[in-house]
C-alpha cells in the first residue's frame, strides 16, 4: 500500500484524525457545558471525592476550574490533531513540501510542548487545590516526549528546506 | 537578479508569439510565460537546447549578464 496519495496509508489516517478531530470537538463542547453548570447546579458543601486513598472536598470553583483545565487540555490537543489531519490531507494530495506543512509542524511542536507542561502543572495545581487528596503523582518529567517535542521542530526544518526545493523545482524551467 | 532572459526580444525578432514557442519546444505557456517575465530561478539544458533549436540562436542571445546585487535567497521566499 502506498504511503502518499489518494486510498493511501496517509489517506486511511487523515480519516482516522477526522474523527479523533470531531471527538475532541465534541468533548470540547461538553467539558465546556459542564463548567457553565457547576457554576449554576447547586453543590453540597461537603460533597467529597475520592481520589487515591486520599479524598477531597468538592468545591464548585475547584469542579470549575478542573473541568476548564481539562477543557484547555484537550483544546491543545484538538488543535495538535486539527493540524496533524491536515498536513495528512497534503500528503493524500501527494503534496508533502506544501509550505503550510512548516507553520503546521511548528504549531504541533509548540501543542506537544504545552500539553508536557499542562502533565507537569496539572499534578502541582490540583495538589495546592486539594492538598489532602491523594493524586499519586509526583513531578512526572517524560524526557522521550520532550525529545519528540524537539524532533517535530527539527522536522519542521526539514520541511521548510522541502518547501524551499519544491519552490526552486517549480521555477526551474 | 544579474542574468535576464531577452526570450521577448528573440522573439520579436522571429516574429513568433509564445504560444506557438511552447507548442514547438513542449513546454507550458505557463512555464515559458514565468522565464519570460525574469521569474525563473534555473532553466535545464533540455529547455535551452530546444529554445535555441527552435529560435535557431545561441543560449547568449537568450540570457545576459548584467551586474548587480545577486539574490540574498536562490530559492526565494517561502510561502507559508
Amino acid at each position: 500500500m502506498r504511503a502518499m496519495g489518494p486510498g493511501s496509508v496517509s489517506s486511511l489516517l487523515k480519516i482516522a484524525m477526522d474523527v479523533v478531530w470531531v471527538v475532541l470537538l465534541i468533548g470540547i463542547a461538553v467539558l465546556g457545558l459542564a463548567a457553565l453548570a457547576v457554576l449554576f447546579v447547586p453543590i453540597p458543601e461537603d460533597l467529597t471525592v475520592e481520589i487515591g486513598s486520599g479524598s477531597a472536598t468538592l468545591t464548585r470553583w475547584l469542579a470549575f476550574a478542573a473541568l476548564l483545565m481539562f477543557a484547555g487540555y484537550i483544546a491543545i490537543l484538538g488543535l495538535v490533531v486539527g493540524r496533524v489531519r491536515r498536513i495528512f490531507a497534503t500528503l493524500t494530495a501527494g503534496d508533502p513540501f506544501h509550505p503550510a506543512n512548516v507553520t503546521r509542524l511548528r504549531q504541533i511542536g509548540i501543542g506537544l510542548a504545552a500539553l508536557e507542561g499542562a502533565n507537569l502543572l496539572i499534578p502541582i495545581l490540583l495538589l495546592l487545590a486539594a492538598p489532602d487528596a491523594d493524586f499519586n503523582a509526583g513531578v512526572n518529567f517524560d524526557l522521550t516526549a520532550w525529545f519528540s517535542v524537539l524532533v517535530v521542530f527539527v522536522m519542521a526544518e526539514v520541511f521548510r528546506e522541502g518547501a524551499r526545493l519544491r519552490r526552486e523545482a517549480e521555477l526551474t524551467i | 537578479m544579474p542574468i535576464r532572459v531577452q526570450l521577448d526580444r528573440v522573439l520579436l525578432e522571429r516574429r513568433m508569439s509564445l504560444t506557438e514557442l511552447a507548442d514547438r519546444v513542449g513546454v507550458t505557456l505557463a512555464n515559458l510565460s514565468i522565464l519570460k517575465t525574469g521569474k525563473a530561478r534555473a532553466i535545464r539544458f533540455s529547455t535551452l537546447d530546444a529554445l535555441c533549436r527552435e529560435l535557431n540562436c545561441q543560449p547568449g542571445d537568450l540570457v545576459v549578464f548584467e551586474p548587480g546585487p545577486p539574490d540574498e535567497d536562490p530559492g526565494g521566499p517561502v510561502e507559508e
